[in-house]
């Protein structure tokens, strides 16, 4: 988990700041635009993320006058807008997993004294992951990720998506299962103990 | 290890770090134009958005809930990037009526392949007559057979519809969207009914529409009945899509012309948006994009699929070649 440091002041104060004097919302890009760089870089490549958390920032600084104050942190805030974006760029991302499908899986004929055990049990699962995340409906997907990749918490996504925190681990556990399933419901890693 | 660590080790995997140029968008921010610029471009682009909503396809461009479920197995290739194709159907379904249950099925009265090409200047809405004679896919447990191409609907819905268009135009369908009954006719009073010339007087005992001749202002369910009027004339379905297009034009016209004033956009888009399932994504921010890609499009031209009388039954059509292949290569 991210935390912020004590020392600066809440993201709701750059906000309510930036009504009155708009420069104030580049703090919130410095603060964040790398973070969020990173998330999209994930799920879709670095191509269009650069673009991305611009077009986020964007919108984000048109809706400031609507951001609840409540809340200190605004990083769910921006999940939230830069998923939305994501959503039309599903193409991009579902190309991008099937590319991994793909990909050879290196170091699989090596000697096991090369192994890092984890690594390869990570890397070998890899095609199974990115399939079951490019079947995922979007919704389930949105949720598995900003949790996996996005590191929020349960709370911090049900905030981002506008829906209740059930319906966040409901769709998690959805996501979850069908990426176990896919995994073929055996830990990978303890099987090759075993 | 488990399910979560192997998923976020393939996060880092794929992760990369930001690059120096990222902070050429925090310029964008700062060089936010002033509030004022944002709005004007804002109401421009929503009229524009609210104009196509008139044909409920921007609903779909903007990812509504209606996306395709991609018809199984091979499909055509999508060839110029940045352009669109939306499959409009409006069918005869009318949910939460009394006279039609759901359980008689609905059938797809009318058929709009709407191209819209990457600079979203030129539209073109190709109306596909409902009585072609055409080779239907297999879809499902149903077999490929030759039939009326509005059964693809009855039979394997949306996804076969696409599948079998995709098949017979070999045009790759990027989203495609149903309107009902009920969301054309709030369509129609959300925009405060819309204006016809009718040429040859209207008695329909079915609709109960009685239209004199001359310029008529039609309400939703009268606009739906005119739509849906097929004794008339010749009783063709080619003189009902003449009628189709021209009350669709009409519709778009008046959309131009009235969703300038806030207040009124505002009530259009509530009723468009209620009635024309969208989902979360469509939101104001999410119209204005594209709305400002489409601000100076122009009406969009309608034409309809060349064709000819289907030699085995003359009540029926056939698609006339290589006329209608010619036109669907340019959508392609």
């Amino acid at each position: 988990m991210i935390t912020q440091p004590a020392t600066r002041g809440a993201d709701a104060d750059l906000v309510s700041a930036s009504w009155t004097q708009p420069e104030a919302f580049a703090e919130l890009f410095d603060r964040y635009s790398a973070m969020l760089y990173r998330y999209v870089s994930k799920r879709l490549g670095p191509e269009p993320a650069e673009d991305l958390v611009g077009e986020t920032f964007l919108v984000a600084f048109s809706r400031r006058r609507s951001y609840d104050l409540a809340y200190a942190d605004a990083r769910p805030w921006l999940f939230g807008i830069l998923t939305k974006l994501i959503s039309r760029h599903r193409r991009t991302e579902a190309a991008r997993y099937r590319a991994l499908l793909r990909a050879p899986v290196e170091d699989s004929v090596d000697s096991p004294a090369d192994r890092v055990a984890a690594g390869v049990s990570a890397q070998a699962a890899r095609p199974e992951l990115a399939s079951a995340l490019a079947a995922l409906p979007a919704k389930d997907r949105d949720v598995l990720l900003l949790i996996a990749w996005g590191d929020l918490t349960y709370e911090e996504t049900a905030q981002a998506l506008g829906i209740p925190i059930g319906t966040v681990r409901s769709r998690l556990n959805r996501g979850r299962r069908k990426v176990r399933a896919a995994l073929g419901d055996t830990n990978p890693l303890l099987d090759e103990e075993a | 290890m488990d399910d979560m660590k192997l998923l976020r080790d393939l996060g880092a995997a794929l992760e990369h770090e930001p690059p120096a140029t990222l902070a050429r968008q925090r310029n964008r921010l700062t060089q936010a134009r002033p509030r004022r610029r944002r709005v004007g471009l804002l109401l421009t682009g929503l009229a524009a958005v609210a104009t196509a909503a008139a044909v409920a396809v921007p609903t779909l461009v903007l990812r509504g809930t209606q996306t395709v479920a991609p018809p199984a197995g091979a499909r055509p290739a999508k060839v110029a990037t940045g352009a669109l194709n939306v499959l409009v159907v409006g069918t005869d379904s009318r949910a939460g009526s009394e006279r039609f249950r759901a359980s008689r099925g609905a059938r797809t009265d009318t058929i709009l392949l709407v191209h819209l090409p990457a600079d979203r200047k030129e539209i073109t809405a190709v109306s596909i007559p409902r009585d072609s004679m055409v080779q239907i896919p297999r879809c499902g447990s149903v077999p490929a057979r030759m039939d009326m191409i509005n059964s693809a609907f009855d039979k394997g819905g949306l996804t076969c519809t696409v599948k079998t268009i995709e098949t017979l135009t070999d045009v790759r369908i990027d989203h495609m969207m149903e309107v009902d009954f009920n969301a054309f006719k709030e369509v129609v009073d959300a925009l405060g009914g819309v204006q016809i010339k009718v040429k040859q007087p209207v008695n329909d005992a079915k609709s109960q529409l009685r239209l004199p001749v001359g310029m008529r202002t039609l309400n939703g369910e009268q606009a739906l009945g005119y739509m849906r009027l097929r004794s008339l004339g010749d009783g063709s379905d080619i003189q009902r899509i003449k009628r189709q297009q021209a009350l669709l034009r009409a519709m778009l016209a008046k959309a131009k012309k009235t969703l300038t004033d806030p207040g009124r956009l505002r009530s259009f888009l509530a009723a468009a948006t209620k009635s024309i399932k969208t989902d979360k994504g469509f939101d104001l921010e999410t119209m204005a994009d594209l709305a400002v890609s489409m601000s100076d499009s122009r009406l969009p031209k309608f034409v309809t699929v060349p064709w000819k009388p289907y030699p085995p039954d003359p009540n029926r059509i056939a698609w006339k070649q290589p006329e209608a292949d010619q036109l669907f290569a340019r959508l392609r």
